[in-house]
């Protein structure tokens, strides 16, 4: 048990976090040039930051604060990522797309 | 005289092309990389914020909300942890929390290994500590989409990772020091979602992305209950897998399509 009311236990805290950091960030950059990939792995790996991201995005979207699925259209949330997903398309300008996205998802959570 | 002035002129040029301009194209792609990440930023901002207020809200002291969050430089776990820090849990259980809460980036030095392989392994680990969701993707799609500099790619990355880094501390350090006057219930945090989309969308352009991403979104959403975030983990590992299947059975030859 920690109490987190002690200096050592949170300093321990903070040291292992940082470590766990460390290890899983730089894990295959330390490797460096020592391994080498199959080329499967090389592509499959091209695909990582669409599906991860998607993985992160998802759950926030839909399931957000709760634990029930909210598809409905009334989502702030789902309305927002459309509406920035719209913007992006006919604009391509990234700024203009968080702060349209922003906008439809607080006005849909006051008035939906 | 002449064959001096040509000789002069000579030194010139290869002190041009030499470790003087090789510093200038270090500086430029180091300057191109803050460039490339700066529209994103409000999404880092955001967070940073709202992940300060949690950390001082969840029952942090402040000097240790600080301590934690200059030096594990990760939110998701550092507010994966949170709760189990307030509630007095084993150190062991804080620690691997944090771990399984940062496996995705086992992936993300995985995909980005090869471009820093040939860098010194202190470089390598000084860029690898400081990669987020955010630069990273960023840097993968620049890969893509062949708008990488040609050379030091590395310090086009410490760039952008400089720009993010700095902005995410300011944040931070005002969400923890003004927690009590910044709105929690305005959902800032969703800047950051949105970047996420933002990043995400233009790379959502081949058949094998898109299938990945629908699999790693519907994974993660039925995987969502599982403890320590291992609903991510498991999304973007189910993602990865759909999507390098479909790439394997489409067609390679843009002849070979048209025939098909």
């Amino acid at each position: 048990m920690i109490d987190p009311l002690s200096g050592i236990a949170m300093a321990a805290v903070v040291v292992g976090l940082t470590l766990s950091t460390l290890v899983t960030r730089t894990s295959f950059f330390v490797a460096g040039a020592k391994i080498k990939l199959s080329h499967r792995a090389e592509v499959a790996l091209r695909y990582a930051p669409v599906c991860t991201l998607a993985a992160i995005i998802a759950p926030d979207v839909l399931i957000h604060g709760g634990s029930a699925l909210d598809t409905s259209l009334f989502n702030p949330r789902l309305v927002g990522v459309f509406a920035s997903g719209l913007w992006l398309i006919w604009s391509r300008n990234i700024v203009g797309c968080l702060a349209v996205g922003m906008l439809a998802y607080s006005l849909a959570r006051v008035y939906l | 005289m002449r064959a001096l002035g040509v000789d002069a002129q000579y030194r010139r040029l290869v002190s041009a092309s030499g470790p003087g301009s090789d510093a200038a194209a270090r500086h430029a792609a180091f300057r191109a990389g803050r460039l490339a990440i700066l529209p994103y930023l409000p999404g880092s901002c955001a967070w940073g914020l709202v992940s300060g207020v949690a950390m001082v809200k969840g029952g942090l002291d402040v000097p240790w909300a600080i301590a934690m969050s200059m030096m594990v430089n990760a939110a998701s776990a550092q507010l994966a942890a949170l709760p189990l820090i307030v509630a007095g849990a084993p150190l062991w259980v804080i620690i691997a929390t944090g771990f399984i809460t940062n496996l995705r980036f086992v992936i993300y030095s995985a995909a980005m290994r090869p471009h820093f392989a040939h860098l010194a392994l202190k470089r390598r680990m000084t860029l690898g500590f400081f990669m987020t969701d955010f630069t990273f993707v960023r840097f993968m799609r620049a890969a893509q989409e062949n708008t990488l500099p040609a050379t030091h790619r590395d310090s086009w990355f410490a760039g952008m990772v400089s720009m993010n880094l700095v902005t995410w501390h300011v944040s931070a350090l005002t969400g923890i020091v003004g927690a009590s006057y910044i709105p929690t219930d305005w959902g800032l945090e969703f800047t950051g979602t949105l970047a996420l989309v933002a990043l995400v969308g233009p790379a959502l352009n081949m058949r094998p992305a898109v299938v990945g991403a629908i699999t790693g979104a519907l994974v993660a959403l039925l995987a969502h209950g599982l403890p320590y975030k291992l609903g991510l983990f498991a999304g973007a590992i189910a993602g990865i897998l759909a999507a390098t299947l479909t790439d394997r059975f489409r067609p390679r030859d843009p002849s070979a399509a048209e025939a098909a």
